[in-house]
């Protein structure tokens, strides 16, 4: 009998649980894959995008694969098998990804990639990124306006894999260069991530205790940056650049522990693919020019920074 | 002058459990022996009524497919975990054996001969075992001649074999494994995408391992030895069981079947990276432990580690389907290892000596 009251329960659970389970798609169904939601970036890139299908008519499911290849590759297998109309990616490796994007279209499912390239072209209907070498040479330029043209600094590098991260870095090269007093005596790959961007700042402050400049990749290695020189007591004579212009960077500009962050358009390309995988199921082409669009980045300064009310959108 | 041998040889009477040896089996003792399969059910009905798309063969052989990259390892843990000890490290000892398979496809370069050499696919498909092989040695002889305890020995051989896949790389990753034509290499990419009878070929090497694994410890003296030396390691070696052998070669056969699930991997992706296969080993211990083996060694076979397998990847893959946060897909797996755990004691706890 207990057993039989144990089974009458499951069953009516699972019956609630149906009726509030499947939506009726109306347009169908979009799939968004980004890399890791903690980071404020790859939140906003999911939300807008999330928020642009269901506005265009579409059921939108956000999955997160944290730069994994493998996990991404099953996130597709499971867009593939909830027939998802389109697949709008945030790649985990320019290469690596490849792969899985080919699968994605022997299904007959159309992917718009964002954010980071996909090294082979042909395969998406369209790669929307931001203008990554534009924008780090704005900020790189900026940076040694604040530092000035001479000294001892530092780079925080973003993973390999991520074709942003060499993009960004040889960026900064390309401008640093230029100033032959200015000494890069450190270089570390923190993987765009804030803790390990505290702990390398703190192993390259051991090694280099007179560096006047952090350069970073990307705003979370660049505020933990910040953390670790305020722990050492350097703050002060530090000029620490970032890259994305997350809520959390404008927050530190604005305090001035942060000089500068260049931001990403990523809320304006992330709504932008949405709304070329509309026009592309609808009528059969993206309505771009090309594959490859490339969104200009925005330089954040104090000046401006104020100017910042929602994340990754500059209202003017 | 009694017979005393013949009645050392009796085998001891089984432990009592709290199944019985009695021929009455209530239905509450039927799903407790069978929880695994049970469950199994449960899971696959409740997200068939959750999604139309769950319940189709190719889902399943999709799932399944996901399956057998933590289910590969984990039949070597369960080897492992019955030798009473553990393997931390084949997670990265499935991406070292990735990283070295790419290594081998993209052509090693031999500068002191002045060439490049490109091996045919089933030369890296075993020089690759052999990889995983050797670290499961590595950990085996400090495990057995060096008294390194078990845990100590497998963590530390866990950063190294990630630390040696991430100095190969660089970082980055080997993309070029589909090989060419002229250098004889094509082939690699068979195993991932191939399908026999339209059964997903990694799939196939999951069930044929488990099948060699299930002969080898229940009809060869080796399985005899293993389950001897986990329930009493003491014992067993008095009984003049080779103690020390069986326990380096469970570590060189969890290696291998790690370097499989390696190989398996990079097949499907065509791309083999170095932080693959990070954190796996948990995934296949809460396999092995939902599968109903004890920790302590001695207790568990390969269908229970299967099914085990099969219950977490289509618990994670229908949350997913569903569209649950991936956040829930891990409390979900920690809530059913607790209670797999609770459950075996449930079983077998009256049986403490």
């Amino acid at each position: 009998m207990y057993l039989n009251s144990k089974r009458f329960i499951l069953a009516a659970a699972t019956a609630a649980l149906t009726s509030i389970a499947t939506p009726t798609w109306a347009n169908g169904l979009m799939t968004i894959i980004v890399n890791d939601p903690s980071n404020p970036y790859w939140l906003t890139e999911g939300q807008v995008a999330q928020k642009t299908a269901e506005k265009l008519g579409y059921t939108a499911k956000v999955s997160a694969h944290k730069g994994d290849t493998n996990t991404e590759s099953q996130l597709i297998d499971t867009a593939i098998t909830n027939k998802s109309k389109a697949i709008i990616l945030d790649p985990a490796n320019a290469d690596g990804s490849v792969g899985s994007v080919k699968k994605a279209i022997a299904a007959h499912i159309p992917v718009f990639i964002i954010n980071a390239e996909l090294n082979q072209s042909g395969l998406a209907k369209a790669q929307l990124v931001s203008n990554n070498a534009q924008g780090a040479a704005l900020g790189a330029q900026q940076w040694v306006q604040q530092l000035g043209e001479a000294g001892d600094y530092v780079e925080l590098k973003g993973p390999p894999s991520d074709n942003n991260a060499a993009t960004r870095a040889n960026g900064f090269e390309t401008v640093l260069s230029q100033y032959p007093d200015l000494k890069k005596t450190g270089t570390e790959v923190a993987n765009w991530d804030r803790t390990q961007g505290y702990n390398k700042m703190q192993s390259l402050l051991q090694a280099n205790p007179n560096v006047k400049g952090v350069i970073s990749g990307n705003d979370e290695m660049a505020l933990g940056a910040i953390a670790a020189l305020k722990e050492a007591g350097k703050l002060k004579q530090v000029t620490v650049g970032g890259f994305d212009g997350s809520p959390d960077a404008v927050d530190a500009v604005k305090d001035g522990t942060l000089a500068y962050t260049v931001m990403q358009p990523v809320a304006t390309f992330a709504a932008k693919a949405v709304e070329q995988a509309d026009t592309f199921l609808k009528t059969g082409k993206t309505g771009a020019s090309s594959e490859k669009q490339l969104f200009d980045c925005v330089l954040i300064t104090k000046d401006n920074a104020a100017k910042i009310k929602l994340p990754f959108m500059l209202s003017d | 002058m009694t017979d005393r041998t013949q009645q050392l040889a009796v085998p001891a009477r089984p432990a009592k459990s709290i199944i019985g040896t009695g021929k009455s089996m209530s239905l509450a003792r039927l799903l407790l022996e069978g929880r695994a399969f049970f469950a199994l059910l449960v899971i696959i009905a409740v997200f068939s009524l959750m999604s139309p798309h769950y319940f189709s063969g190719a889902n399943f052989l999709t799932m399944a497919s996901h399956v057998a990259i933590f289910g590969l390892p984990a039949i070597g843990m369960l080897l492992v975990i019955l030798n009473g000890g553990i393997d931390l490290s084949v997670g990265s000892t499935l991406g070292l054996a990735g990283v070295c398979a790419g290594y081998m496809m993209q052509g090693i370069n031999l500068e002191a001969l002045g060439v490049v050499l490109y091996l045919p696919v089933w030369a890296v498909a075993i020089l690759t075992l052999v990889v995983g092989a050797l670290v499961g040695l590595v950990n085996g002889v400090l495990i057995a001649w060096c008294r390194v305890p078990a845990f100590v020995a497998t963590l530390g051989s866990l950063y190294v074999a990630r630390g040696i896949a991430l100095l190969m790389t660089n970082g980055l990753t080997y993309n070029k494994l589909s090989g060419s034509e002229t250098l004889g290499n094509t082939g690699f990419d068979w195993l991932g995408f191939n399908r026999i009878f339209n059964v997903p070929v990694g799939v196939l090497i999951l069930g044929v391992t488990a099948l060699v694994c299930g002969y080898l410890l229940s009809r060869t003296s080796f399985g005899r030895w293993l389950y001897a030396s986990g329930g009493n390691e003491r014992a067993a070696e008095l009984s003049g069981v080779p103690v020390k052998h069986v326990k380096i070669s469970v570590y060189v056969l969890s290696g291998i079947c790690a370097a499989m699930a390696g190989l398996v991997l990079s097949s499907q992706l065509t791309s083999s990276g170095p932080t693959a296969g990070t954190t796996y080993e948990l995934t296949a211990i809460a396999a092995v432990v939902i599968g109903g083996a004890a920790l302590t060694g001695g207790r568990g076979n390969v269908r229970g580690t299967l099914l085990g397998a099969f219950v977490i990847g289509f618990l994670s893959d229908g949350l997913v389907i569903i569209g649950v946060s991936a956040y829930w897909q891990t409390v979900f797996t920690g809530a059913v290892i607790v209670l797999a755990v609770l459950l075996n004691t449930l079983q077998y706890g009256r049986s403490r000596r």
